[in-house]
């Protein structure tokens, strides 16, 4: 049974988390409690459990949910990995017993987004593909379709659309994101420029990498060592020089003494 | 998939029947058959020879098919003497449990019982059990006793812990995954699969490791569990020696799995073994459809085209056909087509479980666009770019051209003040590279040559024979060296010695 003094904890944190704008310490503070409450009635962590309490599970669910958004809204990612970690029980374990949780979506979305942002693309398929959605749910669900459009526009290299949706944001939380995934786009096009362009006027380079103002992109065109004419208005990009081919000889060598040895043993 | 196991199995028979002694000119009754597998069951634990049973084992599909009711139950009374007790727990599992009464073996039955004189074998009583499972599960009626049956035998093997029944044992097992799979519990299998296979890896059975290593996957590949079955192939070591049936499996699902974590050059090279390993197209079309599906999709996305003549063939030619509009549509280039195709074939792929892959293949279509267009073209605008390859807008057209240029699909630059493309010229192609491929292609031929040479069989101590028929031969020529010296050589020796 889940003690008085708990659920009363609970009511608070919900309180605080729907609350505008969010205490993030009281909350924060009141999570700790929670946990060790939890973990002293022997909820926490989640055990496997011939039949299990559907009340309790719903009780702990919604509580790490309320952590994992809390933790994105105070920037703390790793708290948000496993707070998600913990949560994967119950959307994968017990995803048949319990009622569906409201706040699943959006967790499981904004989790793809995290993979996308820290560059993990592989991991992102994964995770994508273990969300066992039907191919109706990935372009239907507005939470999941996020992460997985802006994907795609990244792996083909539609930046601009990217850039354009960071205002459709299907929740709050998302806008954390924003802006790590905009450094990352940025640092995409970069690179891009540096070989696709020779030389690029300011104003063109400063629409293209999405600076509002001149001093910003200057800065970050020193950052990467573009040379800047200020008469001409231009950057120019450092053109590498036509890379000699080079036989690698060695390695051939190596090669082809090891076909000899082979040959050898065959004859 | 279901077929595709069921099928592998068959062809695998199949192709090694040729070597089977009872190949008689008359085919043997399935009851012969079955007694004469018993008989080398027996031979391969008196020998320590795990060979006959392999053999025993390789036709199991293919009586299993010719099995019924009345042989199995002549073939377990005649096995076991009256009053044995697995006699009886055996016989309650025949469906048909009432009817005794048929007699017309029964002469046959008599006749060949005064030859087992001694108690059967344990590994006699697992091979009749796993005939009654795989019986058992044809018929719908049966089917839920076949969990007890199925689990009883493995109590049974696990308390036995004989080593010469490992090879059955893996049938078994592999009969267990199958009951629970056509049960659609595949689920709650998990826990019992994964602690056997630490015991079967402790006890170094390959053969229940790989068959168990397989099931797991499999079960983690039904629910889409990508990250387990990648931890697991991660913790475990695929016993290397086993047949070719489980290890075309394994790297089905190991090209699967590498598949989805975009490590497409890996999962071509899976791919392309279980292709290489799998029995042939004909026996086993199933398996063959399956790992095609996923090759040619992994294929596409590395960027290179699929063969045509892979279409043509006439095991994939329907099967595929979906695929191959997906591949015209890459190698054209064309968007529009690539959509189209996408939203015909939607529930053959989501079936098939290549969906989310061939979505991927969006950018590739893109990026072939790009190269014919660079490749036809010397100069050409970004509208126009923008134009025939259907994108949004002119700013896309700009950055999609941009990591088009670094990712090294297209050699050219970007001139923005003027908003077109200038395209440079191609490269040779004769690089450093194609050395490597060939070095590559050489390795291979090296390794099959070697694994070939490792894989032959000699009978044991042939070797002596033949060193006494050497020796023989030294001798004789030693004594011709001394008669040619002596000097005393009749006509004879003349006659069929052109070499002196």
């Amino acid at each position: 049974m889940i003690s008085p003094q708990l659920v009363q904890l609970q009511k608070q944190l919900k309180a605080g988390f729907d609350a505008h704008p969010c205490d993030l310490k009281k909350c924060s503070a009141l999570l700790v409690q929670l946990k060790l409450g939890l973990s002293q009635a022997g909820l926490l962590p989640v055990l496997a459990t011939p039949d299990p309490n559907m009340d309790e599970l719903i009780f702990v669910r919604d509580i790490l949910e309320i952590g994992a958004f809390l933790s994105i809204r105070s920037k703390d990612m790793p708290s948000f990995v496993r707070y998600f970690a913990q949560l994967q029980t119950f959307y994968t374990d017990y995803d048949t017993i319990l009622p569906p949780s409201p706040r699943k979506d959006p967790l499981l979305g904004l989790n793809l987004i995290r993979l996308l942002t820290e560059n993990r693309i592989a991991d992102f398929h994964t995770t994508l593909e273990s969300l066992r959605l039907s191919s109706e749910d990935a372009t239907e669900n507005r939470f999941i379709k996020h992460p997985v459009n802006v994907e795609r526009w990244l792996m083909e290299g539609s930046y601009s659309k990217v850039w354009n949706a960071r205002e459709e944001a299907p929740t709050a939380e998302y806008k954390f994101f924003v802006d790590s995934l905009m450094d990352t786009i940025r640092n995409e096009i970069a690179t891009c420029e540096e070989v696709a362009y020779d030389s690029l006027p300011l104003k063109d380079a400063a629409t293209l990498l999405f600076f509002s103002n001149r001093s910003e992109l200057l800065a970050y065109a020193q950052q990467r060592g573009w040379q800047i004419n200020l008469v001409a208005e231009t950057i120019t990009f450092a053109t590498k020089g036509e890379e000699k081919v080079e036989i690698p000889k060695a390695k051939l060598i190596f090669a082809n003494l090891a076909y000899a040895r082979e040959l050898e043993q065959i004859v | 998939m279901a077929t595709t196991d069921v099928d592998m199995k068959s062809s695998d028979d199949k192709s090694k029947k040729v070597e089977e002694p009872e190949a008689a000119p008359a085919p043997p009754t399935p009851f012969a058959e079955l007694k004469a597998n018993i008989a080398l069951i027996e031979r391969a634990v008196t020998t320590l020879e795990p060979r006959f049973t392999h053999r025993v084992l390789r036709s199991l599909t293919a009586q299993r098919r010719k099995v019924d009711d009345k042989v199995l139950r002549n073939v377990i009374e005649d096995v076991y003497s009256k009053d044995a007790a697995v006699k009886d727990s055996l016989l309650g599992w025949l469906p048909n449990a009432a009817s005794k009464d048929d007699v017309s073996m029964e002469v046959d039955v008599s006749a060949s019982k005064s030859t087992s004189t001694t108690e059967p074998l344990p590994e006699t009583e697992v091979y009749l059990r796993l005939l009654l499972i795989y019986y058992n599960l044809e018929s719908p009626t049966t089917r839920s006793s076949t969990f007890k049956l199925a689990h009883e035998t493995i109590d049974k093997i696990q308390a036995w812990n004989r080593r010469s029944m490992d090879p059955l044992a893996a049938r078994v097992w592999f009969a267990l995954g199958r009951t629970y799979e056509r049960a659609g519990e595949l689920s709650d299998i998990r826990p019992l699969l994964l602690s056997a296979q630490r015991t079967a890896s402790l006890r170094h059975d390959d053969e229940c490791q790989a068959v168990l290593i397989n099931l797991l996957l499999r079960n983690y590949l039904h629910y889409n569990l990508y990250d387990q079955a990648d931890k697991l192939v991660s913790k475990t070591n695929f016993p290397t020696s086993v047949g070719n049936a489980q290890l075309a499996r394994y790297h089905y699902y190991l090209g699967r799995i590498k598949a989805v974590q975009l490590n497409y050059t890996a999962a071509h090279t899976n791919l392309q073994q279980a292709i290489r390993r799998a029995p042939p197209a004909k026996t086993a079309p199933g398996f063959f459809q399956a790992v095609h599906k996923f090759f040619i999709v992994v294929e596409l996305l590395m960027g290179d085209i699929p063969d045509r003549s892979l279409f043509r063939h006439p095991v994939l030619e329907s099967a595929l056909a979906g695929y191959f509009q997906i591949v015209k549509a890459v190698r054209t280039g064309s968007l529009t087509q690539f959509q189209s195709t996408l939203s015909e074939y939607r529930s053959q792929f989501t079936e098939d479980k290549t969906y989310t892959l061939i979505l991927r293949l969006r950018q590739n279509v893109i990026k072939t666009g790009v190269r014919r267009l660079s490749l036809s073209y010397s100069r050409i605008s970004l509208r126009d770019i923008c134009v025939k390859l259907n994108l949004d807008s002119e700013e896309d057209a700009e950055y999609i051209v941009g990591k088009a240029i670094r990712d090294g699909v297209i050699e050219g630059k970007v001139v923005h003040e003027k908003g077109w493309l200038e395209c440079g010229g191609g490269k040779s192609g004769y690089g450093p590279e194609v050395s490597d491929v060939f070095g590559r292609r050489i390795g291979f031929c090296l390794e099959l040559h070697n694994e070939s040479v490792k894989a032959m069989r000699y009978p044991l101590n042939a070797h002596r024979r033949e060193l006494a028929a050497a020796e023989g031969a030294r001798e004789r020529e030693k004594e011709l060296a001394k008669d040619i010296q002596e000097g005393d050589m009749d006509e004879d020796d003349m006659g069929d010695g052109d070499i002196f």
